[in-house]
């Protein structure tokens, strides 16, 4: 007995050894990025680096961030004044809504898959579904001439449109699945209750599908608050900006100090980091689920 | 199921009518008509910086990139990317799967925040490693430096020889949450009776992880892989903001240019909109191509041992 305690003890040791390791590769960048942020100049341009922890924690990155734009590594005139709060608006804005609009659209059109049935169910089914593995790259580049002939180039709309419909296939593939698992004898009692399919949505599918529409919302809302691509390729002005392009920018053409550009990255990592943080049991479900299929 | 086997009453097709068909024709006009658009510019000569009717010269794109060095060597350094970051990944994910599969007081917490790069934006993982790596102020030479590891700062990102390698790291940290939940999963599903009998019969842990584990895990594995090759054949942000430099129009950095960034280049930079399409075609069929042989390889090495 007492040796196999000690082996397990020395086991736990071992344990979180490994754990420790773990947490320094998975967590130490993003603790990082964040000390970065909250340094001052002087304690971050130290080499060798002395402290792991600033001295003198300051929010002065992100009020300048806030307020006149990010500080050029050099001088002290910026060109991106204002950006960052347009960008993180938009950002939200258009995550939110594309977000909505795909968990309400993929909700109903899980149910029509799950349970109906009606001729060319299978053809539709893949035909909405058939893009969903398949990387669409290949429409972009004649989506971008068409968007632009149709006066959506720029415009959040424009963005909002993209995004609902590149994640429509996810979304349904998802809801259908939820919607399977929601007992059919509750639908059946309602419908000799006498409601007919829109009312059956209202008060049996969408309140049982809670949890399968939350994951849909956040695997939506983190799809499109982390995507790079779309708002680089289908967004201009300053004013339609989304963060991610913005700080793209600030690392290549700005050359925007070091401290800011961190707190820049904090901000744009954020929501991300906090749902991750708190409904990761949702988050999983949902992309595991999209991308095993 | 009652729901299952009503007949189709004109209620019902307006309900789903009313659903269905607005996604059907937004799909349509966004994904395929597009798709297929781009197809059709695949055959022509389209470029907006020359003036000119577009004429159709069929598969002379196609040629005309088969035929051309830099495509052989982006493509190469895709792969690159792929064989450098693939191994690394699996055996980060392994580990930290099995790492996981241990009862200890806090593996929720460890659990949850091992797993958070993997829902972080691409484009921050690209400037969060670029800081870190950096050369005069980074914080990896710092640590390496206290360490005693390394006397004077390396500027890690600098030589091109070894800027892949580091798109391969970050694409890692950015990925391996995911083939770890996959095969976490994996190793949940194995029976515990069949390693405890191994046990009895006198295996010792690494003979049973081998014999058994690992063949057990063979089709997790090869679902890990088919969507992180997809991930990292098609890799663009991370190495927007690592390596590529210069995103006011300035020239991609030619030594990490991979065909996701060759594409870029060749459509919104260089305008040449034709050749670009036939490219962004290439890629689907060798993306879809390599997955299909990788996962019917794997499939068959696991149910053959």
């Amino acid at each position: 007995m007492p040796l196999y305690r000690n082996f397990n003890y020395i086991k736990r040791i071992w344990i979180y050894f490994f754990c420790a390791i773990a947490l320094l590769w998975a967590i130490g960048p993003i603790y990082w990025i964040f000390v970065s942020s909250i340094s001052t100049r002087m304690e971050l341009y130290a080499t060798p680096i002395k402290s792991w922890f600033p001295s003198e924690p300051t929010w002065d990155a992100y009020i300048r961030l806030f307020q006149g734009g990010g500080k050029y590594r050099g001088g002290d005139v910026s060109p991106t004044e204002g950006l960052m709060w347009t960008s993180l608006l938009n950002t939200l804005f258009v995550s939110i809504i594309s977000a909505a609009f795909v968990t309400f659209l993929s909700t109903n059109a899980g149910y029509v898959f799950a349970r109906m049935k009606f001729r060319g169910k299978g053809f539709f089914f893949f035909f909405l579904m058939l893009m969903m593995p398949l990387p669409l790259w290949v429409s972009i580049i004649a989506l971008f001439f068409m968007i632009s002939k149709a006066g959506l180039i720029d415009t959040l709309s424009g963005m909002i449109m993209l995004f609902i419909v590149f994640l429509l296939p996810l979304g349904i593939w998802l809801m259908s699945t939820f919607v399977r698992e929601i007992n059919p004898e509750i639908e059946e009692a309602a419908t000799i209750d006498g409601c007919n399919r829109w009312q059956l949505m209202r008060w049996i599918v969408y309140p049982l599908s809670k949890s399968g529409m939350a994951a849909v919302f956040l695997v939506s809302f983190l799809t499109v608050w982390n995507n790079f691509l779309l708002p680089l390729i289908f967004t201009r002005s300053p004013d339609s900006q989304m963060l991610t392009v913005v700080l793209s920018l600030f690392v290549g053409q700005y050359e925007v100090a070091w401290e800011d550009m961190a707190a820049a990255a904090v901000v744009t990592m954020l929501p991300p980091f906090l749902i991750a943080l708190f409904f990761q049991r949702f988050l999983i479900r949902g992309m595991t689920l999209g991308a095993v299929k | 199921m009652l729901t299952d086997s009503l007949p189709e009453n004109r209620q019902d097709i307006v309900f789903i009518t009313v659903i269905l068909l607005p996604l059907i024709i937004l799909v349509g006009i966004l994904i395929y008509l597009p798709a297929v658009d781009s197809l059709i510019v695949s055959f022509t000569n389209e470029n907006l910086r020359i003036r000119r009717l577009p004429k159709f010269i069929w598969l002379e794109n196609y040629s005309k990139l088969l035929e051309n060095s830099e495509f052989w060597i982006v493509t190469a350094r895709s792969l690159l990317v792929v064989a450098l970051t693939l191994p690394l990944e699996l055996l980060i994910s392994l580990g930290l799967a099995l790492l996981l599969t241990e009862v200890f007081p806090g593996r929720a917490m460890v659990r949850t925040l091992v797993l958070l790069p993997w829902m972080l934006p691409p484009i921050v993982n690209g400037f969060l490693w670029g800081w870190l790596l950096n050369g005069e102020y980074g914080a990896l030479n710092g640590l390496l430096y206290q360490l005693g590891i390394i006397d004077e700062y390396v500027t890690w990102l600098r030589n091109p020889d070894t800027q892949v390698i580091w798109v391969a790291v970050v694409q890692t940290w950015t990925r391996f949450a995911f083939p770890t939940i996959i095969l976490l999963a994996g190793l949940q599903s194995i029976p515990k009776d069949l390693i405890d009998a191994a046990k009895v019969d006198g295996a010792s842990s690494w003979q049973s992880f081998k014999s058994i584990v690992l063949p057990l895990l063979m089709p997790s594995f090869a679902i890990a892989l088919t969507i992180e090759f997809i991930a990292a054949f098609q890799i663009f942000d991370v190495i927007w903001t690592l390596t590529a430099g210069g995103s006011a129009g300035g020239a991609i950095n030619p030594f990490t240019k991979t065909l996701m960034l060759y594409n870029y280049e060749l459509v919104f930079r260089d305008l040449r909109i034709g050749l670009g399409a036939a490219l962004s075609y290439l890629i689907l069929f060798l993306s879809l191509g390599v997955a299909i042989v990788f996962v019917t390889r794997l499939y068959n090495q696991a149910v053959k041992s």
